[in-house]
C-alpha cells in the first residue's frame, strides 16, 4: 500500500530514518506497559483462574471443588443443542455486521466527504449519545414499536399495507436482527469513520481523471486505505454479539436466543464451571478464526517496514 | 390511581418516628449484653444493605438519617444467587442483605448470617405471629431473618381470550394459546412450574426420572411461549397491549396491567399449588455496623412504612399491623384480595430456594429452549 | 475553500450526494426512534412504561428529583464512566503505538489478547473479577474497583481503533519535524496527536457508551454502591417504573446540552482563530 503522503509522491525514507525513529521514541515498547499490564493482571489472571474452574466441578450444593474434569467441554460437544445455537450465533453475528457495516460505511462516506469537520463532531455526537441511556429502556420502547400491537403494525394496517399485525417484526430471529444492526451501528460508524476520516478524497478525482470509473476508484483506491477501519468494525460488532444476550432475551421470544443466552442460564444458577467452560469453548473457536484471518488483522506499517 | 400517589404526611411520620426512636433508645438500654460501645450510647454511623429496591422508600431511609443518624449506603441484587455469589466473596462489606425463602438458610449454612432473636425488637410485635416462627429460618441459635414480603407465583389471563377459566398449570400448555404466553426468564422457575404442572412434590430437587417428565412439558410449553420477561414490566406490556393473553408472575400483575391502560385480566392460584418467595433481612456475621442494625430495623420496619410499602408495591407483607392502617386508608380490598391478611398461605406454596437439581433444570432449559 | 466544492460537479456526483445524504437523514431517524418513545414514556401516568399512553404527567420528575438513593447512582455512574474513559483512553492510545509500529514483539498475539474480553460475556469477567479482588488481592471492592473492572473491557475499544488509524499512517511529517529539531514531544503533540484525534474521539465514546451501561460486571466489582444500571436491572420483581426514563430523559438532555455548548464554544474559538490565521473552509 503507498503511503498517502502531503506531497503525494512515494517518498523514501530520509537516510537518518533509524535514527530519527528512534529519537522519535514511539516505536518503543514502553508505552504498551499500562495497557499490557492492565490487561495481564486484571483480565488474564482471572481468567487463568476461569480457566482452572471449567475444568473443575460445580456439587448441587453450589460449591466448585477441584476434581479434575473435561465433563464440562464435553457436555457442550455432546449436546447437539449447544452447537446448533453456537452456529446460529455465528451466522446471526454474520448478518449483524454485514448490515452494520454496509450502514454504516455509506453513512461515514457522507460525513466525511460531504459535511465540514465541525458538522462531522455535531453529527457523530448526535449518533452516539442516544446510546448512553440505558439499553433496557430504549429495549422497552422498541418493544412498544415493534410489538405484534405496537406502533409499526398499528400504522401499517392503519394505512392499509397489511390486514393482519404481522409478528414478522419482533420476537423471532428477524427482530433480534433488527435491534442487533440498531445496537451495534454506532460502533461499525466510529470505527469506519475514524479510518475514513484521514482519507484523501482528491485521490479519487485523481483516478477518475485519468479515467477509472466512480466504482473501480472506491475500490481500487478508497478501499485499502480504509481495510484497518472496516476491519475494527467488524470486530466490533461480531466479537461482542457472541457475548449478547440482553437483546435476544428482550426482543428474540423464544425463538430468537443466542448462545450468550445459553450460558448467562448456567450463570443464574451458579454453575460457573460450565458456564467457564461454554465461554472458553466459543473464544478459542473465534481466536482459531481470527488466527485463519490474521492475515487481514496484520500490522502493516509500510513506511517502517522499508 | 390517586391513592397510590398520596404522598405521605410527614409530620404524620415524624410523630411515629419520634415515638419510634424514643422506644429505640430504651431497648438500646435494655439490651445489657448488646456489641454496642456504651450501654446508654445511641449508635450513629452508615451501614451497607444489599437489597432489592422494592424493600425501602427514599424518603424513608432520609428520615432514618435525620431522626436516628443511621445512613444506609444501599446496593442492589437481581437474583438470590447473584447476592450469594456476591456475598461468599465480600462477607464484612455489607451489614444486611436480603434474601428469599429457602436462600436465607443456605447463607447461614454457609457461615454467612447470624441467627438472633428477632424478638429482641419492639417492632417484632408488629409481625404475623406466623412470621416469627417459620421452621425454616428456626435454628437453635436464633432467627435467621427479619421477615419483609411475600408473594405466590400466580397465573394471570385475559378472560376476553381465555375461556372457559383455567385453574391449572395445564392452561400454560394448551396449543390453542400458541405464542400468547410471557413467562419469567428464569430458567429454574420456569422448570419448576412445568414439574408442578406435572405433579411432582419438590420441583426443585427432582430426580432425573422428574427432570426429563419436565422437559417433556417444557417442550409443549416453548410454541406457546411469546417472549420470556426480563422484569414484570415485560409482562404487565404485553397483557396491556393483549399480545400476551396469559402470563405468569407475582401478585398485583392484574392492577398493574389495568393502570397501565389494559384490559381486566383474572389471576388465580393454580390447583396443583403453587411457587412462591418470601424475604427476609439478615444480618451479615462479619458486619462491621452491627450496632447500627437492630435501632434500623426498629424505626425501618414500622407499620406506616411497611403500609406505605405495600401502596407502592402491592404484594403482601408480613407486618399484621399495617394491615390495619391499610384497612383504614381503605385498602382493604386489595389487601385482601393479595392474601395481606392470610399469611398462612406462605405454608402451602413451594419455597423458592437452591436445590439440589438446579444444574439439571437449567440443561433442561437450554436444550429446550436453544437452537 | 475546499478543493472538491470549486470543482465542477458532474450531475452523476450530485445525485450520489443526494442519496448519502437522504441514507444518513434515514439512519439518524432509526437511531432516534426509540428515544422518542422514551421520552414519551416519561410522561406516562402508569407505572408501566408502555403504550397506550393512559395519561400525561409530571409525576415521575418530580418523584426521581426527590429521589436520592437515585440520583446518587446517577452520579456514581457518570463517576465510573469518566474515570474509566479516561483512564482507557491514555493507556489505549499508548498501547496502539507498539502495537502497530513494531514495538512489540508478538503484536498479533496482543492484538488477540486484546479482543478477548470484547469477546467474553459479562458474567464471566465479572465472576472471574470478584474472585481475583478479593482472594488474591485481598482488596476491599470500591470504586477503584469498578473503574479497574470498567477498562477491562473499555481499553480493547481504544487499543483497536486508534491502532487501525495508524496502520499506514504517514511517518513522513513526524521525521521532517524530527530532522527539522522538533522534540519527541512536540511531534507528538502537534504532528502526531492531531491527525489521531478523530480515532481517539471515537474510541473515548464507544468507551462511555460501554461502560455507562454496564451491569453484570459493575455488580460483581462495585462496593457497597449503587449505580444506575444496577438500579434499573434489578428491578426484576416488580419492573421499572416511568422514573427512571425521567431520568435517562433528563441525563439525555443534559448531555446533550453539555456537548452542544461545548461545540458551538469551540466554533466560536475556530471563528476568532480563523479570523486571525488564514486557515479556513473544510480543509483538513
Amino acid at each position: 500500500m503507498p503511503p498517502n503522503s502531503a506531497g503525494g509522491a512515494i517518498v523514501v525514507p530520509p537516510a537518518t530514518g533509524l535514527a530519527v525513529r528512534a529519537k522519535v521514541g514511539l516505536v518503543r515498547a514502553w508505552p504498551f506497559l499500562p495497557a499490557g499490564l492492565m490487561l495481564a493482571l486484571l483480565f488474564l489472571v482471572p481468567m487463568a483462574v476461569m480457566v482452572v474452574f471449567s475444568l473443575w466441578r460445580t456439587t448441587p450444593d453450589f460449591d466448585i471443588v477441584p476434581d479434575w474434569t473435561l465433563d464440562n467441554y464435553a457436555y457442550f460437544f455432546n449436546t447437539p443443542t449447544y452447537v446448533r445455537t453456537l452456529l446460529k450465533t455465528l451466522i446471526m453475528a454474520a448478518a449483524v455486521t454485514a448490515a452494520g457495516i454496509a450502514a454504516a460505511f455509506p453513512f461515514a462516506y457522507f460525513l466525511v466527504r460531504y459535511v465540514s469537520p465541525r458538522w462531522q463532531r455535531a453529527v457523530l455526537l448526535a449518533v452516539i449519545v442516544p446510546f448512553w441511556t440505558s439499553y433496557l429502556l430504549r429495549a422497552y420502547a422498541w418493544q412498544a414499536i415493534l410489538g405484534p400491537k405496537g406502533a409499526l403494525n398499528q400504522l401499517l394496517t392503519g394505512i392499509g399495507v397489511t390486514d393482519e399485525p404481522s409478528r414478522l417484526f419482533i420476537y423471532d430471529n428477524p427482530g433480534v436482527w433488527l435491534v442487533l444492526v440498531y445496537v451495534y451501528f454506532p460502533f461499525a460508524a466510529l470505527a469506519i469513520y475514524a479510518s475514513l476520516e484521514k482519507f484523501d478524497f482528491t485521490q479519487l478525482n485523481a483516478a477518475q481523471d485519468l479515467g477509472a470509473r466512480p466504482d473501480q476508484a472506491l475500490l481500487h483506491i478508497l478501499l485499502p486505505q480504509v481495510r484497518p477501519g472496516l476491519i475494527t468494525a467488524c470486530i466490533f460488532v461480531f466479537i461482542p454479539i457472541l457475548g449478547e444476550f440482553l437483546t435476544p432475551a428482550l426482543v428474540g421470544g423464544t425463538e430468537g436466543l443466542l448462545i450468550a443466552n445459553l450460558i448467562v442460564n448456567f450463570f443464574r444458577g451458579l454453575q460457573y464451571t460450565t458456564m467457564a467452560a461454554f465461554c472458553f469453548i466459543i473464544a478459542a473457536l473465534v481466536t482459531v478464526l481470527l488466527v485463519i484471518f490474521r492475515r487481514y488483522l496484520q500490522v502493516e506499517d509500510v513506511v517502517a517496514r522499508t | 390511581m390517586d391513592l397510590l400517589r398520596k404522598p405521605y404526611s410527614r409530620r404524620q411520620f415524624l410523630q411515629v418516628t419520634a415515638g419510634v426512636s424514643a422506644g429505640a433508645i430504651a431497648a438500646a438500654c435494655q439490651a445489657g449484653a448488646s456489641p454496642t460501645p456504651g450501654p446508654t450510647a445511641k449508635p450513629e454511623g452508615t451501614f451497607n444493605w444489599m437489597t432489592w429496591s422494592d424493600h425501602y422508600i427514599a424518603e424513608q431511609l432520609d428520615e432514618i438519617k435525620k431522626t436516628a443518624k443511621i445512613s444506609t449506603n444501599i446496593t442492589e441484587l437481581a437474583d438470590n444467587a447473584d447476592g450469594f455469589a456476591k456475598l461468599k466473596e465480600v462477607k464484612g462489606q455489607l451489614d444486611v442483605i436480603s434474601g428469599d425463602a429457602l436462600w436465607v438458610p443456605k447463607y447461614f449454612e454457609e457461615g454467612l448470617i447470624d441467627a438472633w432473636d428477632i424478638n429482641s425488637l419492639e417492632v417484632a410485635k408488629q409481625l404475623y405471629s406466623i412470621a416469627r416462627e417459620f421452621t425454616i429460618w428456626t435454628k437453635p441459635e436464633g432467627y435467621l431473618g427479619y421477615p419483609f414480603g411475600w408473594s405466590p407465583i400466580l397465573i394471570t389471563y385475559n378472560p376476553k381470550y381465555v375461556s372457559p377459566a383455567p385453574d391449572s398449570w395445564q392452561a400454560l400448555l394448551d396449543p390453542k394459546y400458541k405464542g400468547k404466553i410471557v413467562t419469567e426468564n428464569q430458567p429454574v422457575e420456569v422448570v419448576a412450574y412445568m414439574a408442578k404442572a406435572a405433579g411432582i412434590k419438590d420441583p426443585y430437587n427432582m430426580s432425573e426420572a422428574e427432570l426429563a417428565q419436565a422437559k417433556e412439558l417444557l417442550l409443549r410449553l416453548k410454541p406457546n411461549v411469546l417472549k420470556l420477561a426480563q422484569q414484570n414490566t415485560d409482562t404487565v406490556a404485553a397483557l396491556v397491549s393483549e399480545e400476551a393473553w396469559i402470563a405468569t408472575s407475582n401478585l398485583g400483575t392484574e392492577d398493574r396491567v389495568k393502570d397501565g391502560g389494559g384490559p381486566e385480566v383474572i389471576s388465580f392460584i393454580p390447583k396443583e399449588g403453587t411457587i412462591g418467595w418470601m424475604d427476609a433481612e439478615m444480618i451479615v456475621k462479619e458486619g462491621k455496623n452491627k450496632a447500627l442494625i437492630r435501632p434500623f430495623l426498629e424505626l425501618a420496619e414500622q407499620a406506616e412504612w411497611i403500609a406505605q410499602n405495600f401502596i407502592d408495591y402491592g404484594r403482601p407483607l408480613f407486618n399484621e399491623k399495617a394491615y390495619q392502617i391499610l384497612v383504614d386508608k381503605g385498602e382493604k380490598e386489595r389487601a385482601d384480595r393479595y392474601f395481606y391478611n392470610k399469611p398462612e398461605t406462605v405454608q402451602t406454596m413451594t419455597l423458592k430456594g437452591p436445590g439440589l437439581s438446579t444444574q439439571g433444570a437449567i440443561n433442561v432449559f437450554n436444550e429446550v429452549f436453544g437452537a | 475553500m475546499d478543493p472538491i466544492q470549486t470543482m465542477p460537479v458532474s450531475p452523476y456526483a450530485r445525485l450520489v450526494r443526494a442519496v448519502l445524504r437522504t441514507w444518513a437523514l434515514v439512519v439518524l431517524a432509526f437511531l432516534y426512534l426509540p428515544i422518542a418513545f422514551l421520552v414519551l414514556f416519561s410522561f406516562e401516568e402508569s407505572r408501566t412504561p408502555g403504550l397506550p399512553i393512559t395519561g400525561l404527567t409530571l409525576h415521575w420528575y418530580e418523584k426521581m428529583i426527590s429521589n436520592g438513593i437515585l440520583l446518587g447512582a446517577v452520579w456514581n455512574s457518570i463517576l465510573v464512566a469518566v474515570a474509566a474513559t479516561t483512564l482507557a483512553t491514555i493507556i489505549g492510545t499508548m498501547a496502539a503505538f507498539p502495537l502497530v509500529r513494531g514495538g512489540i514483539r508478538f503484536p498479533n498475539v496482543a492484538r488477540i489478547l486484546f479482543t478477548l474480553p470484547i469477546m467474553l460475556p459479562g458474567a464471566l469477567i465479572g465472576v472471574a473479577l470478584l474472585l481475583f479482588f478479593r482472594r488474591v488481592l485481598d482488596a476491599e471492592l470500591s470504586f477503584w474497583t469498578v473503574i479497574a473492572g470498567h477498562l477491562v473491557f473499555t481499553t480493547p475499544y481504544i487499543v483497536l481503533i486508534v491502532g487501525a488509524r495508524l496502520q499506514g499512517f504517514d511517518r513522513m511529517l513526524e521525521w521532517a519535524a524530527a530532522d527539522l529539531g522538533a522534540s519527541p514531544a512536540r511531534v507528538l503533540r502537534h504532528i502526531v496527536l492531531p491527525l489521531i484525534a478523530p480515532a481517539i474521539m471515537a474510541g473515548a465514546l464507544i468507551s462511555v457508551t460501554l461502560s455507562i451501561d454496564e451491569f453484570v460486571i459493575t455488580f460483581f466489582t462495585v462496593g457497597p454502591q449503587l449505580t444506575l444500571p444496577i438500579y434499573i436491572y434489578t428491578q426484576i420483581k416488580f419492573g421499572v417504573t416511568p422514573e427512571v426514563n425521567a431520568v435517562a430523559t433528563v441525563l439525555l438532555v443534559g448531555t446533550m446540552a453539555v456537548l452542544g455548548l461545548s461545540w458551538l464554544m469551540a466554533g466560536q474559538a475556530r471563528r476568532i482563530s480563523g479570523l486571525i490565521g488564514s486557515r479556513g473552509g473544510a480543509g483538513r
